[in-house]
This record gives structure tokens, sequence and C-alpha cells, in this order.
């Protein structure tokens, strides 16, 4: 057996950084960009398409096409996490109930993913757990203002994925959920898992 | 490992559908191995309540002149293998370790964006065929089990 050892292969962590970077500037310019789908030829949120630097994007929340692009990086999450969970859960003990799960995930999964442990975890022991991260690693290299609205406002699309991953971890392990991020202060931020009852 | 006679190997989903079974004993038709697989779903399920924690079930039963394994993952996945009884005795360990090959090559398998995870169709990949090809004949695959694209001509 010795022999058929390969050295585990290793990624760049910034090639993986951009490509995540670029993933969500890519969803919002396809989607966005589509006059056929968002209905308007011209929306005066966003700026030319042909201009390198993009101009002002608008981010806000409600807006259909946002919709449309949260759909998708939740979904790419979902699948990522789903296929993810069979690898980083192999050499493990069986899961007793959902709090070991979660606890899995504060654990192995962020260290597996963004190679620190979650900070803080609290539940209300009724299905409901809130994950907190001082400094999540995708947003440690974001240039941002400290506390500007307007930060954190754009920095929301770069949470769907991350959300989306946890979401198919999870339901790879047979407990359907619901992951909501949220930011208030960069590079912190908080995940919450809302774990639907069984039935 | 050498004296394992593996006769079959079968994947079973999440919701109890077969995923794959490959049969290496001529001497008993696939339908047989199929009957086993299905029977051994419940027993499974009782084993993964009863004594939790390892994913390796053990023998879940013996039939006639076979007996059966199981491993069940953390994703509900089911890994079945049926063995001709042998005359000496066979370790956990090494059993163990076979599975666990089983859930690496369908941890790669999975990893394939283009399979659909619940789709409950069976397992058509060249390359999972012959991972499990190489477990049941019991040898080593040649370079390894992910860098077919690196190593080996």
């Amino acid at each position: 057996m010795a022999a058929n050892q390969v050295p585990s292969k290793l990624v760049n962590e910034a090639a993986v950084e951009f490509l995540t970077t670029e993933m969500v500037e890519a969803m919002i310019r396809t989607i966005k960009d589509d006059p056929l789908k968002t209905g308007t030829d011209f929306d005066p949120s966003y700026g030319n398409p042909n201009d390198g630097a993009g101009g002002p994007k608008d981010y806000s929340e409600g807006d259909e096409a946002m919709e449309a692009v949260y759909y998708k990086l939740e979904m790419i999450g979902f699948r990522v996490g789903e296929r993810l969970i069979e690898k980083i859960s192999k050499d493990r003990l069986r899961f007793t109930d959902n709090l070991d799960v979660v606890k899995f995930v504060c654990k192995e999964v962020w260290m597996f993913l963004f190679k620190k442990q979650i900070d803080n975890l609290k539940t209300n022991h009724r299905g409901v757990y809130v994950l907190q991260d001082n400094s999540f690693r995708w947003f440690t290299r974001m240039a941002h203002d400290q506390s500007s609205a307007e930060s954190v406002k754009r920095v929301t699309p770069y949470l769907w994925f991350p959300c989306g991953i946890l979401r198919g971890i999870l339901s790879n392990l047979g407990i359907a959920s619901v992951v909501v991020a949220e930011t208030s202060s960069l590079p912190a931020c908080t995940f919450q898992i809302k774990i639907a009852k069984q039935t | 490992m050498a004296n394992i006679n593996i006769s079959c190997i079968a994947v079973i989903g999440k919701q109890n559908n077969p995923l794959y079974i490959k049969n290496f004993n001529p001497s008993h038709a696939d339908l047989k191995y199929h009957y086993i697989a299905h029977t051994s779903c419940d027993v499974m399920e009782e084993r993964a309540a009863m004594k939790a924690q390892d994913m390796y079930l053990g023998v879940l039963f013996s039939m006639e002149d076979l007996s059966v394994y199981g491993y069940m993952t953390n994703t509900k996945i089911k890994f079945i293998i049926v063995l001709t009884v042998p005359d000496v005795i066979i370790k956990d360990l090494d059993m163990k370790n076979i599975f666990r090959r089983i859930h690496t090559a369908y941890g790669n398998h999975v990893s394939n964006p283009f399979y659909e995870i619940d789709s409950l169709k069976m397992i058509k990949s060249k390359k999972f065929e012959q991972e499990i090809e190489a477990i049941g004949r019991g040898r080593a695959l040649e370079g390894g089990n992910r860098n077919s694209l690196m190593g080996a001509p």
C-alpha cells in the first residue's frame, strides 16, 4: 500500500480567493447586464458593461436581479457543500445529534475551508445556531471602510456562496436547514443556521 | 488482505436505492446479491441506531456460505461487502480498510460535478468501476487512488 500513497495535492490559496471573488462578480455581471432578464434596457445603478472598472453596482436586496444572483450563488455553494462533506466526514465517527453536526461544522469544516475555527457558537436549543467568525478569511484581504454601511452592503453577495456550502453540507447529512449570513463590521461576520423541525 | 475473498460489493443510496452492485463470484447469479443487499438495509439501519459511533458495522448476517459486512457513511450511503466464508478468521481491521477504500472511491466519484447526487440513478463511471474492480480483486490500484492524471501510464 505504501508505494501507492501519493503526496497530497496543494492549491494556491490566492488563486482560490480570486476565483471565489470573481465568481461573485461574474454572476452579478452576467445577470445584471442581461437586459432580457431584468426587463429594462438601461439601469442607471450600474455602469457601462464595457467599462472595465464596472462602475458602481447596486447591491441592494429586494432587487429582482440580485435575487437571481443569490439563487445561483447559493445553489453553486449547495452543490459544493454536498460533495465536500463526503470527503471531510470520511474519517469521522457517526454524528449523534444536530448539535454534534454543528460543532463539526464550526471546527473541522471551518478549518478545512478557512483554516481557522469559528470564534463563537450560540444556540437557543430549538434549532437556531449562530456562528460568529471574528475575521472571516475571505474578507480579510478586502479593502473596506471599517463601519461604513456601503461596505457592508457590497460585501453581502460574497456571503451567499459560503451560505450555500453550509446548507449543502447539512442537507447531505440529513438536516434540512436555512442558512443566512450577515455582517455588521468587517471582517467579522455571523452565519445563522435555522434547522427545520423534523417531521 | 490476500485471504479475503470478496464475492460482491454493493453501494446503496440514501433512500435505500441501489447505486452500484458488482458481482465477483460467477457461482451465484447477480439476483442473489441484489436480494442480499436489500435484506441488509434494515439490519444496517438497526445497527447504526444501536451502536452508533463507528461507520463500520461489522458482520450483518450470514447466509448459507456467504457472510455480509456493512458500512454506513455519515451521509447515509451504505456499502455492503459479501464474502464467501473462508477457513481463516477475518480481522475487522482488514474489512475496515477495504470499506475505507470503497468510501474514498465513492467520495472521488461524488466530486464529479456532472454526477447528480440525489438522482437515484445507478452509478455509471469508468473510474469508479475500475476502483471497485481493483478492490474486489484484492489488488491496489495502479498509480494510487486519485492520481491517474499524473502518474502511471
